[in-house]
């Protein structure tokens, strides 16, 4: 999924094996870039800011941004920003 | 993921055996969340000891499911508390710009009739 980053999340005590990581507020877009007021929670490994535009991993895609597979379905994340988006055509 | 706020504690008697243990919180969603939205929160289970007040964030679908059956996927679980929240720093205009759900901005009370929870008596 394609977004923009509207908020970071701090959060110190979070479940085994994600060692405290960033978290950011993404604001979903849809194919054609419009908004759709849908809001996720994304583990942030990239250091997204505020405004930058990334895509987003769901499900077994977004362990694997934290810890490649196969041995990751202990981590408890279903959304991680994969990359930070520089353009989209 | 999605951001919430804990807002009661749900005990069961009796509960499917894969639930084993496990710790229930009802969590009101503070962005834009489908199934949430039809019924203003959902029921999510939790390992990290969070209590009513905090802010969470809620991990929803197979990895909730997984983290209760420690490797199983054939628990019936479909949201658990993986973060306890310390700070949100939220950019305004930028949520604006994207089009983000108004709900984050609002700080969000306990909803009407919903009061934090009393422990039952213990059955004598």
């Amino acid at each position: 999924m394609r977004g923009t980053v509207v908020g970071q999340v701090w959060a110190t005590r979070q479940a085994a094996g994600l060692d405290g990581r960033k978290l950011v507020l993404v604001a979903a877009r849809d194919v054609d870039g419009r908004a759709t007021g849908r809001v996720v929670v994304a583990i942030d490994t990239l250091e997204a800011a505020d405004g930058q535009d990334v895509t987003v991993a769901f499900g077994s895609g977004a362990r694997n941004v934290l810890r490649a597979g196969p041995d990751n379905r202990d981590l408890l994340c279903d959304a991680a920003v994969a990359a930070l988006v520089e353009g989209a055509g | 993921m999605i951001l919430g706020r804990v807002v009661g504690e749900v005990w069961a008697a009796r509960k499917d055996a894969r639930l084993g243990g496990a710790k229930l919180l009802l969590v009101r969603p503070h962005a834009w969340y489908e199934p949430a939205f039809a019924t203003g929160h959902l029921v999510a289970t939790d390992e990290i000891d969070a209590g009513v007040g905090d802010d969470v964030v809620v991990c929803l679908g197979q990895p909730a499911r997984l983290s209760r059956g420690r490797g199983d996927d054939n628990t019936p679980v479909d949201a658990a508390v993986m973060a306890i929240v310390d700070r949100v720093e939220i950019d305004a205009d930028g949520a604006a710009r994207a089009g983000a759900a108004p709900g984050i901005h609002r700080r969000l009370e306990l909803p009407r009739g919903l009061q934090p929870p009393r422990r039952p008596e213990p059955p004598r």
